[in-house]
C-alpha cells in the first residue's frame, strides 16, 4: 500500500514511465481527439499547457494581428477553404506531434513547431493582403511588391530584392502545410482535378496543387510567377494547368536532371540569371547584389547550426528534436530562405541542445532502433515518427529531405555565388535524391553510416514514378547489405489511399514478425483515427 | 486498295527489335546505338559507321521481372523495355544513348547502367540532358550536351567520324528519309486518302527501328508505288481523325481505331511523324551540330516543354495539324502512368473543343493493348458523335 502511494506520487510528479503510459487509451474512437490530456508530470504538463498550448494559441492571434489584422484574416478564411479548415486544427497538430514527449526534447521540438506556424501565418497574411480576389479586383501596392513562385523555387532566388519586395511560394501554404495540419483538406482538390478528366495515377501532390486551381482557391497576389519543374513529370504537367488558370507572366526555371554534369550546371546558372532578369523586368526593381550577400550570409548561419544539430544527432543520444520537427522545420526553412524567425528559433534550440550535451541528457531514452527515413514522406502522417517512438522505440534520427541542401553558399564573388546558388537549386526537394539519378538515391548507405542508423523507414510513395521505377534495386540492395527496411506505402497528401491505421499495421507487422519485438506501449498498436484531422 | 508491295516485309521487321536489317548492319560492322526518345537526335546515331535503333518491345504483354524492379505503378512501355532487355532482346546494342526526358524511361536506362543486363562487353549507356525550353540558352546547352555525350563517345570509343563533313552526310541521308516519309504521309491529306493510318504507321516505324541505308531502297520504291495507288471507289471510313498523345509504337492500336470507322490521317505522338519527319535545315552561319540542336528543340512538341509560349502553342499546333490533314476530330491518348500526357490530355480535351471546335476523344491505354473491347466501344461512340455532328451541320 505504502509502495503504491509512493509510486502514484512519483508518477504524478514525474509522469508515468514510458511502458506504463498507455497513450492509446486517451483517444476518443475514430476522431484522434483526446478524452483528456496526457499527464507528463508536474513540470512538463505545466510547461506544455503554458509554453506550448496557451503560448501558441495566443500567438495564433498575435501573429495575425501583426501581419494585417483580423479583418484581412476573416476575409481570407471566408474565401479560402484551406485556411478555414486548418487554422482551428493547428493545436491538434501540435498535440499529435508532441505525444509522450518530455523534458528538453519537448521544449526544443515545440520551438520548431512555433517557428513553422509563425512563418505560415506571415505568408498567408501576405497573400491575403495582396490578393485581388479579396480586394475587389484591385492590384494594390502590396500586390505590386510580391512575387509568387512554385514551392520548390528556393527563397534565395529572391534575396536580391528582399528589402523591396517579398516572395511567397504559391503552393506552400494552400497545399503543403495544410495537409500536414488537416489530412482531410486537400482531398477535395484532388477530386476536383480528377473531375475535369485527370486520371488518378499521377502524383497526388501535383493533383492537389492543380485541383486548387480548378476550384479557384488560390489567392491572386502577384504580377508574375516563377515556376520550376518541381523535379518531376507530374509537376511539369501541373504547370500546364497552372499557366492556363493563372494567365500571367510565367517564367519557367527548371531544375535540371543530370545535374552532376558540369555542362548542365552552367546551364542552370544561365537559367537563374534569366530568372533574375524576368524578376527585374516585371517588378521594375534592379538586382541588388548587397541584399543577396546579406541574406545569404544570414542563411549560412542557419546551415552551420544545422550541421551542428546533425553532429549531435549522429554521434550522441542527446539530440532533442523529434523526427517530425527535424523533417518539417528543415525542409521549410531551407526552401523558404532566411527569415528572422528561423534564426530566433535556432538560438533557443541551440541553448537546449547544448544543455542536453553538457548534462548528457538522453532525450529519447527508450530508443531501440535508430531509423533513417528515406524518400518522400506521407504528408498526412508526418507525425508517425512520434507514434513509432512511443509504440516501438523506433527513433527517426534523420530523413532524406533534411539532407538535400548540404552546403554553404559562397558570397565572395558574383561568379561563386551564382555557382553555389545553382547547385542549391539543383538540390531541391525530390530532385537530388528521389528523381535525380540513382547514384544520389543510393546515398542512403552513406547516410546510414554517418548517422549510426540500424534501420531504414523506406517511404513508398505509390504514385512517385521516380521512386517506384527503382523499387526493385532497393530490395536487392537491402537484402545484399542485410539492412532492416520497412516499406511504408502512402500517397503523399492522399490519406484515402493508405490510411494512417494501415501504415501503423505495416510497421507493427514488421516489428512483430521480422524483428520479433514487443511494443513499448501496446495501447498504441491499433486504434481508429480515420475521422481525425 | 491494292496492298503495298513491301508492307508485309515492313511489318515483319517490326516483330522484334533485333530485326533482319539490324542484324545485317551488325554484320556490316556498324555500331548499333539504341535510344528511346525523339530528343536523342537519330541523325547523330546514323553517322557513317553507326546505326540508330529506337527501342521497342513488340509483343511484350507481361513484363513480370521488370515489374519487380520498377513496380506495377510505372508506365508499361518503360517496364516492357526493361523486360525485353532482361530477356536478352537488346544484346545487339553497342551503346544506349539515353535522355532524361521522362522519368520511367530514365529509370529503364539507369537499370542498363546499374545492372549487367546487356550481354556485350563494349556496351555502355550515356545520358544527355535535354532542356525544358526552346530559348537560345537552351539550344546552346543542348548543342553542348550532344557534343559531349553523343559525338564525343562515338568518336572516342568507336572511332566514328564526327566531323562536320560526316554530319552533313548523315543529315543528307536523314533528310531523304524525311522527304520520302512526308511524301507518303501527304497522301493522308487527300479527300479520299490512298494510304491508311495503319499502313503509314508501319512505314514510319521501320524508318525508326531499321538502319536507314538498308531501308531507303524499299522506301523509295514505296513512294513511287504510292504515286499510282488508287483509292477504293467507295471510302471505307466514316470520319478522319488525328491521333495525338504519348508513346505509341503499336500499329495494331491504329488498326483498332480504323476498324471502328475512323481513318487516322495524322500521327502526333511519340514515334509518330508529326513532328519527326521534318527535314533538318542548316541556316546560314550555323554549324551542322548547331542546326541539329536547334531543329530538335524547335520541332519538339512534347508536353515536357514548360516555357509559357510552348505550353500554349501546343494546342494551336494540334488544331493546325488537324486542319491541314482534314481531320474531323482528335483522339488524344496517353499511356497509363504517363504523367506528362495525363495532364496534356486533360487540358487538350477541354481547350480543343472549346477554342478550336474539334471534338476530342480522350483515352488512356496500355503499351500493348489488351483492353481492345473497351477501347473499341469508345472509338465507335466517338465516330458516331462526329457523324451526328456532321448531320447537325448539314454536311
Amino acid at each position: 500500500m505504502k509502495k503504491d502511494i509512493k509510486k502514484k506520487l512519483k508518477d504524478f510528479w514525474y509522469g508515468k514511465p514510458h511502458k506504463e503510459r498507455r497513450l492509446g487509451d486517451l483517444y476518443i474512437d475514430k476522431t484522434g481527439l483526446y478524452k483528456h490530456r496526457e499527464w507528463r508530470g508536474v513540470k512538463d504538463t505545466f510547461y506544455y499547457f503554458h509554453m506550448i498550448w496557451l503560448y501558441n494559441y495566443a500567438n495564433l492571434v498575435v501573429d495575425v494581428m501583426k501581419n494585417g489584422g483580423l479583418f484581412v484574416f476573416a476575409k481570407g478564411v471566408w474565401r479560402y477553404r484551406w485556411v478555414g479548415q486548418t487554422y482551428i486544427t493547428v493545436m491538434h497538430w501540435f498535440d499529435r506531434g508532441h505525444e509522450g514527449m518530455r523534458g528538453e526534447a519537448l521544449r526544443a521540438t515545440a520551438w520548431h513547431y512555433r517557428a513553422m506556424t509563425n512563418e505560415t501565418i506571415r505568408q498567408f497574411m501576405r497573400m491575403f493582403r495582396a490578393d485581388t480576389k479579396l480586394n475587389k479586383g484591385k492590384q494594390n501596392e502590396i500586390y505590386k511588391k510580391t512575387m509568387s513562385h512554385d514551392e520548390t523555387v528556393c527563397g534565395a532566388i529572391f534575396y536580391p530584392w528582399r528589402d523591396k519586395i517579398d516572395n511567397v511560394a504559391l503552393q506552400m501554404i494552400p497545399y503543403f502545410v495544410t495537409c500536414h495540419v488537416n489530412c482531410q483538406t486537400v482531398l477535395n482538390y484532388i477530386d476536383a482535378v480528377q473531375s475535369i478528366g485527370l486520371p488518378a495515377d499521377p502524383c497526388p501532390m501535383c493533383q492537389a496543387e492543380a485541383g486548387i486551381y480548378v476550384l479557384d482557391d488560390y489567392p491572386d497576389y502577384s504580377p508574375a510567377f516563377v515556376a520550376s519543374n518541381e523535379a518531376c513529370d507530374g509537376s511539369v504537367g501541373t504547370g500546364i494547368l497552372q499557366d492556363w488558370f493563372m494567365n500571367k507572366p510565367y517564367f519557367s526555371m527548371p531544375q535540371p536532371m543530370q545535374f552532376d554534369d558540369p555542362l548542365v550546371h552552367k546551364h542552370t546558372m544561365a537559367e537563374i540569371e534569366e530568372a533574375w532578369k524576368f524578376i527585374e523586368e516585371h517588378m521594375g526593381i534592379p538586382f541588388d547584389w548587397d541584399q543577396y550577400v546579406k541574406y545569404t550570409e544570414k542563411f549560412n548561419k542557419l546551415t552551420e547550426f544545422e550541421w551542428e544539430k546533425w553532429d549531435v544527432a549522429a554521434n550522441t543520444p542527446y539530440y532533442p528534436i523529434n523526427g517530425v520537427a527535424q523533417a518539417l522545420y528543415r525542409i521549410y526553412y531551407s526552401q523558404d530562405g532566411y527569415r528572422d524567425i528561423w534564426a530566433q528559433t535556432d538560438e533557443k534550440v541551440r541553448k537546449i541542445m547544448h544543455r542536453c550535451v553538457e548534462n548528457k541528457i538522453e532525450t529519447f531514452p527508450e530508443t531501440r532502433h535508430r531509423l533513417l527515413a528515406w524518400s518522400c514522406a506521407p504528408l498526412y502522417y508526418s507525425f508517425w515518427t512520434t507514434w513509432a517512438y512511443n509504440c516501438w522505440g523506433l527513433n527517426t534520427v534523420m530523413n532524406m529531405d533534411s539532407l538535400m541542401f548540404d552546403m554553404v553558399l559562397r558570397t565572395d564573388t558574383y561568379e561563386n555565388a551564382l555557382d553555389d546558388l545553382a547547385r542549391y537549386h539543383e538540390w531541391a526537394p525530390m530532385r537530388r535524391m528521389a528523381v535525380g539519378g540513382y547514384k544520389h538515391v543510393f546515398e542512403l548507405w552513406e547516410y546510414m553510416k554517418r548517422f549510426n542508423c540500424d534501420m531504414v523507414m523506406m517511404y513508398d510513395q505509390l504514385a512517385c514514378k521516380g521512386m517506384q521505377g527503382i523499387h526493385g534495386m532497393f530490395e536487392d540492395e537491402f537484402r545484399e547489405r542485410n539492412i532492416h527496411a520497412i516499406w511504408m506505402p502512402h500517397a503523399l497528401p492522399e490519406s484515402r489511399t493508405v490510411s494512417r491505421a494501415e501504415i501503423r499495421r505495416i510497421i507493427n507487422d514488421y516489428m512483430f514478425t521480422v524483428m520479433q519485438e514487443e511494443p513499448l506501449d501496446p495501447s498504441l498498436l491499433d486504434f481508429d483515427d480515420s475521422l481525425s484531422w | 486498295m491494292r496492298d503495298l508491295k513491301h508492307l508485309i516485309y515492313f511489318d515483319n521487321l517490326l516483330q522484334e527489335a533485333n530485326n533482319e536489317l539490324v542484324r545485317q548492319a551488325k554484320e556490316d560492322g556498324k555500331i548499333i546505338a539504341g535510344y528511346t526518345c525523339y530528343h536523342m537526335p537519330e541523325v547523330l546515331l546514323d553517322l557513317p559507321g553507326c546505326v540508330g535503333v529506337r527501342l521497342r518491345a513488340p509483343l511484350c504483354t507481361s513484363p513480370d521481372i521488370a515489374t519487380y524492379y520498377m513496380s506495377g505503378r510505372t508506365c508499361h512501355y518503360g517496364r516492357s523495355l526493361l523486360e525485353r532487355a532482361l530477356e536478352g532482346g537488346y544484346n545487339f546494342l553497342d551503346v544506349q544513348f539515353a535522355t532524361e526526358t521522362c522519368t520511367v524511361t530514365t529509370r529503364f536506362q539507369e537499370h542498363l547502367q546499374m545492372m549487367d543486363v546487356i550481354d556485350n562487353p563494349v556496351f555502355f549507356c550515356e545520358f544527355t540532358d535535354v532542356p525544358f525550353k526552346k530559348t537560345a540558352n537552351s539550344i546552346d546547352h543542348y548543342k553542348r550536351q550532344l557534343e559531349g555525350h553523343v559525338l564525343k563517345p562515338l568518336s572516342e570509343k568507336f572511332g566514328i567520324d564526327t566531323s562536320d563533313k560526316a554530319l552533313l552526310a548523315a543529315i543528307e541521308e536523314h533528310n531523304e528519309v524525311c522527304r520520302l516519309v512526308t511524301e507518303i504521309g501527304d497522301y493522308r491529306k487527300l479527300e479520299n486518302p490512298t494510304i491508311t493510318g495503319y499502313e503509314f504507321s508501319i512505314i514510319m516505324l521501320v524508318t525508326l527501328v531499321c538502319p536507314k541505308y538498308l531501308i531507303l531502297p524499299k522506301l523509295r520504291e514505296t513512294a513511287k508505288e504510292m504515286k499510282t495507288r488508287k483509292p477504293d471507289a467507295k471510302p471505307n471510313f466514316r470520319c478522319k481523325v488525328l491521333l495525338a498523345g504519348s508513346e505509341n509504337d503499336d500499329p495494331d492500336f491504329i488498326k483498332l481505331i480504323e476498324s471502328c470507322g475512323a481513318l487516322v490521317v495524322a500521327d502526333r505522338f511519340c514515334y509518330g511523324s508529326i513532328p519527326g519527319r521534318e527535314e533538318i535545315e542548316i541556316k546560314e552561319g550555323e554549324s551542322p551540330i548547331e542546326a541539329i540542336a536547334r531543329h530538335y528543340l524547335e520541332t519538339g512538341h512534347c508536353p515536357r516543354f514548360m516555357g509559357q509560349n510552348e505550353m500554349r502553342e501546343r494546342k494551336k499546333y494540334l488544331a493546325d495539324v488537324a486542319k491541314e490533314y482534314n481531320a474531323d476530330g482528335i483522339i488524344v491518348e496517353s499511356n497509363k502512368f504517363c504523367e506528362y500526357w495525363s495532364y496534356e490530355r486533360t487540358i487538350d480535351s477541354i481547350v480543343l473543343p472549346r477554342d478550336f471546335g474539334y471534338p476530342v476523344c480522350s483515352i488512356e491505354k496500355e503499351y500493348i493493348n489488351t483492353a481492345s473491347g473497351q477501347l473499341r466501344t469508345r472509338f465507335q461512340a466517338f465516330v458516331e458523335s462526329i457523324e451526328i455532328k456532321h448531320i447537325q451541320e448539314g454536311k
